[in-house]
């Protein structure tokens, strides 16, 4: 005879360790941000898209075997119709499947662990992390923007602004006197007649308050010239990730320019802006004439808070650079920010020994604080490149 | 529990045991819990152990398992009992009583299994709870000790995570330094054949090493107390649990081979029998692509019985481990009833996996046989050892080629890992598509 113990509800007893393995995981969503924007576009996507973020500090690390060409494995099937050569398991091609799943299958035995969040969370997951709430007063500012706002009313007006609503209540009021006083006019069928007087109407009164406006254009500039390569640019889009989601909480309207630029620049959208490149040299000054452009074109400064960012090899024309100074000055002088970002990976800087800063980036730094400028070499150079840009000097 | 109680367990646990007796099964009494299913995810996580020291990899399996069951993806597992004595086993309180019968009649198979199998004869039931429990004790007061604290404690059990199937799985008497110095001195001294001339005696170690938790612990000086504490209790959870590693097949066979038989000779009444057929089915068939053990199990034991008899099937219980039971045990005849084949990657990214081998001749049946050996007996498991100890301190691993490369990013994050129980740098050799591999 076996003994039988009844149910007592107990403590939750994996509770410890799963809040261990959640405080976990954020911190690796936090350290492995940059790998989460390697497939999709998501830098223009509104908050709700869910995105899945590999989280690589969670696997439990063991010795296991690969699956190697021809390296075999056993089955058993639940019938005989079985045959040589017969497929068992379809290979998956490339670009078939969903973003980082691909890469997750040449994992053995251990699945990819991956969290679904949404963008909204994932921002507020970085962004809570950072903890400086100066900073953003600093940094973000925003214009205050004069705006006709109705205040009160007044018995003069012109017709347009009319406010009927008051006016059908002084009405009502004159009526309900005029009961009281026994004056009020009555027809043939016994209705009450009586109409508005001149004296009832009331009209908007309009006065101008000064508002702050609420939107922003950022404008994300990149060469895309030979010399940017695919390194350089995955770099840029995971910076430029952050940017938007941190400037996006900000604002209530947050409107994306991409300009890519060789010698020329060029609008254009968020995929050819990573995925294509062009040949040819650079003129860095092009982007910030274009975006100049832009801005007297469609994003008025009064109404917007303007935002630029450029990321570059830095490979820059010297004859360019006077002109690409004063473009940058003139830009800066317009937006809440300007950024310029050298990315020259690690690797191509050691195989060079690159005096790393060009001449332009020496330039600008003369136009802190309203130009910033940074280098970033690799993925752990983003984090701090963004904390610099909106934090302190 | 709605349509039965406690009581109504306790008549149907004594006829299970009258007729288990009956046939000369011999196991642990058994300690029944009920539960929840939360809570059932909740021993899952911990194998089952009453008690257990607390690690974030135990929280994932939570987060796993409750993900998987309320998706509809995994059913639970029928039954979860440990190797002790008594033998803790627990039933959710939301199966219906068919199930717990069967369950109950399942558990006394398994827990006969631990009593009497070889393999099981070193992890001393009776005390492992008790172990558990103080293992836990222990690595909570280092988490709480404000000296040490939990990001450190947790360097080291994930090092040793890393590595707890490092096992000697020959199961060899372990020779002290002290002797085997002796054994390599004595075997220098009487040298006739100059064999031994180059031997370097001071050689750390003398012999490859196959506990690689154990000769960290002799080995590393810098080791801290608690450190070591901390490896020792993972080193000793690994012993504990290696054996059921080495017998899945035939354990979980065995205690399937034995919930048929006794669920037939109760003579449940339709309303439970139908649902214990339809649910014995659902448990025992072939899982297509991977093994089923199960499955496997069931079908070499019925196989036994009729070809040898019943006591033949009581002898391979005690004396096997799944290695030998499937070499001993398992036919050419039966391979090719049960469909058994071999697949493999046919390229290099994301190919197609097709067909090898499938059970057509003695040829082909060989190759299967070895592909299949290589999946069962924890030889899933890489085979690493230390070579040896350099003169600069660096660690250097060998791993034992089998024809299987290893999953190279895995190893090199355990290399890793293992520089932190080392203290020191650590290399591993091994082979890649036929060509020598470091990784340092």
């Amino acid at each position: 005879m076996s003994i039988f113990r009844e149910h007592k509800t107990s403590a939750d007893r994996s509770a410890n360790d799963r809040s261990r393995h959640k405080q976990k995981i954020e911190k690796a969503i936090k350290d492995g941000i940059t790998d989460v924007v390697s497939e999709e576009s998501i830098i223009g996507q509104d908050g709700k898209k869910k995105i899945k973020i590999p989280v690589r500090g969670l696997k439990e690390w063991q010795f296991v075997y690969g699956s190697a060409e021809g390296q075999k494995q056993t089955g058993s099937a639940p019938n005989t119709d079985i045959q040589k050569g017969q497929v068992v398991k379809k290979g998956q091609k490339q670009g078939q499947g969903q973003g980082d799943g691909s890469k997750a299958g040449k994992d053995k035995g251990e699945e990819f662990y991956e969290v679904e969040i949404t963008l909204d969370e994932l921002a507020e997951y970085l962004f809570s992390a950072l903890n400086l709430p100066e900073l953003e007063k600093k940094r973000v500012r925003t214009i205050l923007e004069e705006k006709p706002k109705r205040h009160g009313t007044r018995p003069q007006g012109i017709q347009p602004r009319l406010d009927k609503r008051t006016s059908a209540i002084q009405r009502i009021k004159r009526l309900s006197a005029a009961r009281r006083a026994g004056t009020v006019e009555v027809d043939e069928e016994g209705n009450e007649v009586f109409p508005f007087h001149e004296n009832d109407l009331r009209y908007h009164h309009i006065s101008s308050k000064p508002k702050e406006a609420t939107n922003a254009v950022i404008f994300f500039m990149m060469d895309v010239s030979g010399s940017m390569s695919q390194d350089i640019k995955f770099l840029a889009r995971s910076f430029y990730f952050l940017l938007y989601q941190f400037l996006r909480h900000k604002y209530e309207r947050t409107e994306i320019v991409f300009i890519g630029h060789t010698t020329e620049a060029f609008e254009t959208d968020e995929d050819s802006f990573f995925k294509r490149g062009s040949s040819g040299g650079t003129y860095i000054s092009s982007a910030p004439e274009l975006a100049l452009d832009i801005i007297s074109k469609r994003y008025h400064p009064s109404s917007w808070n303007s935002y630029a960012f450029h990321c570059t090899d830095g490979d820059n024309w010297d004859a360019d650079n006077a002109k690409a100074f004063d473009k940058y000055a003139e830009l800066a002088s317009k937006c809440q920010m300007v950024g310029y970002c050298e990315i020259i990976p690690s690797e191509i800087m050691l195989k060079w020994k690159l005096d790393h800063r060009s001449k332009l980036f020496v330039m600008l730094q003369a136009l802190a604080p309203s130009l910033r400028t940074s280098l970033i070499h690799g993925k752990e150079d983003i984090w701090p490149t963004f904390k610099k840009f909106f934090g302190g000097d | 529990m709605g349509e039965y109680t406690l009581a109504d367990l306790e008549v149907w646990d004594e006829k299970i045991c009258e007729i288990a007796r009956g046939y000369g099964l011999d196991w642990y009494p058994i300690a029944y819990e009920t539960c929840d299913y939360r809570e059932m995810i909740g021993h899952m996580s911990y194998h089952g152990m009453p008690s257990h020291y607390a690690h974030w990899s135990y929280g994932k399996s939570f987060e796993r398992t409750h993900f998987m069951y309320n998706a509809g993806a995994e059913g639970l597992p029928y039954e979860l009992i440990i190797n002790s004595d008594p033998s803790i086993a627990y039933l959710m309180l939301e199966n219906p009583l068919y199930l717990q019968i069967l369950i109950m009649a399942h558990c006394v198979g398994h827990s006969d299994f631990f009593k009497n199998n070889r393999t099981f004869k070193d992890t001393d039931a009776a005390t492992a709870p008790m172990r558990f429990r103080n293992a836990a004790k222990r690595i909570k007061g280092y988490i709480e000790d404000p000296s040490i604290g939990i990001e450190a404690v947790e360097k080291i059990l994930d090092s040793c995570h890393a590595i707890n199937y490092q096992v000697d799985r020959r199961g060899r008497t372990r020779l002290s330094e002290k002797d085997l110095r002796k054994k390599y001195v004595d075997l220098i001294k009487n040298d006739e054949k100059k064999k031994w001339k180059d031997f370097n005696i001071d050689k750390l170690p003398l012999e490859p090493e196959y506990d690689i938790m154990r000769f960290v612990m002799e080995n590393n000086p810098k080791l801290t107390d608690w450190q070591r504490d901390v490896i020792s209790i993972v080193h000793e959870e690994s012993q504990y649990f290696w054996p059921q590693i080495r017998t899945k097949v035939m354990n979980e066979g065995w205690a399937s081979f034995w919930h048929y038989r006794i669920l037939h000779d109760l003579q449940l009444p339709d309303e439970h029998h139908l649902p214990f057929l339809k649910t014995h089915n659902a448990v025992l068939r072939p899982w297509g692509l991977k093994l089923n053990p199960y499955h496997l199990g069931f079908e070499i034991f019925k196989d036994i019985e009729k070809r040898f008899g019943l006591e033949e099937c009581f002898l391979a219980r005690e004396t096997c481990n799944d290695e030998q039971f499937i070499l001993q045990y398992l036919t050419e005849e039966k391979a090719r009833e049960l469909n058994i084949f071999t697949y493999s990657p046919k390229g290099k990214k994301n190919p197609d996996w097709t067909i090898d081998d499938i059970v057509d001749g003695e040829d082909s049946w060989k190759e299967i046989r070895a592909s299949l050996l290589q999946g069962v007996a924890g030889n899933m498991i890489p085979t690493i050892y230390v070579s040896e100890v350099k003169k600069d301190n660096t660690l250097i691993l060998q791993h034992e080629h089998d024809g299987r490369d290893l999953e190279l990013d895995y190893a090199d994050n355990c290399v890793r890992l293992m520089e932190n129980l080392w203290n020191g740098k650590v290399k591993l050799f091994t082979t890649v598509e036929e060509e020598s591999f470091e990784i340092s």
